[in-house]
């Protein structure tokens, strides 16, 4: 039986793979106040686009992730356009249902064009290497890496730019921060995409770690919420300290619980955060 | 023909049994129950078990509503505790996992075998219009249910109900236990999908975890918006205008000869979601609005 360091390991791995699309929810939930279900969805999307790029147009996996980025994006605008934008409106839990049913067509159409086979990215076979006893992928080091780049970048953006600024202005208080001005449905759109794009990343990498299936995002939607829940809503370095933790706690529990109630897992700490610190970790408003 | 309708217009009992469960949720208080299909579960699963290991029939479905309607209880408690949004994570969450417990959980549940020759009651004096008596049976719950959550609907505290929903500050500053009501409410509506649950397994006298799947969450929900939330009236029709939906594409299977078997269930299913989006962003009252201030 492998270490239980590599356990903790795969749970880093996992872990960054959860942050992009848990940061994108959180961020989403804060600024348009209801809990977006399609975004674990988005993942599904962005892996099978890369999947278009990669194994039928023959794209190297680079170039077929920053497609399926802008892919993703732009099915994440068109749901905002079509479904939620004529809804802002109305209460929120209404658009979390109109979110249930976008998740739940944009599933179905992959289905229905790729159908339930388990599918793969076409790459050329690499050894794992053997880093101090641990079992060390190509793969997982590249994810780990972009997946702490694009967390660097996506703060910078939120704190250093203007547009990032405005994007909290207006979480914190949409109708002040219309009055001074911010144009608030470019915010929204930014956000919209942007929280598409980081998902639809997520994807491929989930996609290169795991297998690509329509139902990869649902499956870990669990996991998504669990960590946002953890790490505070509105609170994108609590959303990846979150996702590093559920990451962690999921692949180190198979050691104590079958692999099959990894779920189960992220569902006992969503339920231990609002029992315990229904705040999150990071404590901000909710 | 005539047995194709008595089961189609029976299971449709037991869809309207768990659309009015939701509208006592979602349609008069507002509160998001996506894991509409654990409560039924619980319910089926109960008393299918009770049952098969002998306990009597008038234990067991009481058994299997209570049961699903202290898992509602206990579940709102703990996620309205902040913010009634993680009602909806919570809910769907908590149906995942109950079908990962029915899947793995063999010693107790039988896994995914299923637990077969579940007993229906009154078998031996029905013979062999059993399947009229059945549906009776479970036309009656409907009729039942629908009386009841009628009652409620214009009782005292079905216009608490209402009026947190509408507004849940204007309700408290009113003196309303609003937690109190809103756990109430989440229960009632649990148990409702509960009795759906056992008129079910005791129908088909076979149940297993892949009956419980998350799109039978949204199958309910759908029928709820498409009648409008907030009547009961529409909860029956939505759930006959879903049964449409769901059968009438089963049809349409023989007249487009490239649809494979996945491909059909996927369409259904894209049909489903696109009904549900379009209706909530164009028609969210449903064909039968809701009258306003109805008594």
């Amino acid at each position: 039986m492998p270490p239980i360091a590599q356990y903790v390991f795969n749970g880093i791995v996992t872990g960054g793979i959860l942050a992009l699309p848990a940061v994108a929810f959180s961020l989403l939930w804060r600024l348009l106040r209801f809990p977006n279900f399609a975004v674990s969805t988005y993942l599904t999307v962005g892996a099978y686009a890369a999947l278009v790029l990669n194994a039928d147009a023959h794209a190297p996996l680079e170039v077929a992730w920053l497609g399926a980025l802008g892919a993703t994006g732009v099915v994440a605008l068109v749901a905002d356009r079509v479904a939620f934008r004529p809804m802002r409106a109305r209460r929120p839990f209404s658009l979390a249902i109109a979110s249930i049913g976008v998740a739940f067509v944009l599933e179905n159409v992959v289905r229905f064009v790729w159908g339930n086979d388990f599918r793969a990215y076409d790459l050329p076979v690499t050894r794992a290497a053997s880093v101090a006893g641990l079992r060390v992928g190509r793969e997982q080091l590249m994810i780990l890496g972009v997946v702490v780049v694009l967390m660097a970048l996506a703060q910078a953006f939120l704190l250093r730019t203007r547009l990032g600024i405005a994007m909290r202005a207006t979480a914190d208080n949409p109708l002040l921060a219309a009055v001074k001005g911010v144009p608030t449905d470019r915010v929204i759109a930014v956000a919209t995409f942007g929280g598409g794009a980081l998902a639809g990343a997520a994807g491929v990498f989930l996609g290169l770690d795991a297998s690509i299936d329509p139902l990869m995002g649902g499956g870990i939607i669990i996991s998504v919420f669990a960590a946002a829940i953890l790490g505070g809503i509105g609170s994108a370095p609590g959303a990846f300290a979150g996702a590093m933790i559920v990451g962690i706690v999921e692949e180190a529990g198979t050691l104590l619980v079958p692999p099959t109630y990894k779920t189960a897992i992220g569902f006992a700490i969503i339920l231990a955060v609002l029992l315990v610190r229904p705040s999150g970790l990071a404590g901000s408003r909710a | 023909m005539i047995a194709y309708l008595t089961a189609i217009v029976t299971l449709v009992g037991v869809r309207a049994l768990l659309t009015l469960g939701l509208n006592v949720q979602w349609g008069l208080t507002g509160l998001v129950n996506l894991g509409v299909v654990a409560f039924f579960a619980v319910g089926a699963y109960t008393s299918a078990l009770l049952a098969v290991g002998g306990v009597s029939l008038l234990l067991a479905w009481p058994a299997g509503v209570v049961l699903a309607a202290a898992a509602g209880a206990g579940l709102s408690v703990v996620a309205l505790r902040l913010r009634e949004d993680y009602l909806a994570i919570v809910t769907l969450g908590f149906a995942e996992v109950l079908r990962l417990f029915l899947l793995n959980e063999a010693w107790l549940t039988r896994g995914a075998n299923g637990i077969t020759a579940i007993p229906r009651p009154l078998h031996e004096r029905f013979g062999d219009h059993y399947q009229l008596f059945y549906l009776v049976l479970v036309l009656l719950a409907v009729a039942l249910v629908y009386a009841a959550l009628e009652r409620v609907r214009r009782s005292p505290f079905g216009r608490v109900l209402r009026a947190i929903r509408e507004d849940e500050v204007v309700a408290a500053v009113a003196g309303k236990p609003v937690f109190r009501f809103k756990v109430q409410a989440f229960a009632l509506g649990a148990g409702v999908a509960g009795l759906a649950g056992v008129l079910f397994a005791h129908y088909l006298e076979y149940v297993e975890p892949n009956m419980f799947l998350p799109q039978e969450s949204l199958f309910v929900w759908l029928a709820l918006i498409l009648g409008g939330s907030g009547n009961n009236r529409g909860a029956l029709l939505g759930s006959l205008v879903l049964l449409g939906l769901l059968e009438g594409s089963r049809f349409v299977k023989d007249m487009i000869p490239f649809l494979t078997g996945v491909r059909l269930a996927a369409a259904q299913q894209i049909l489903v979601g696109v009904v549900l989006v379009v209706m909530m962003v164009r028609r969210p009252e449903g064909l039968l609005p809701e009258k306003p201030g109805s008594e």
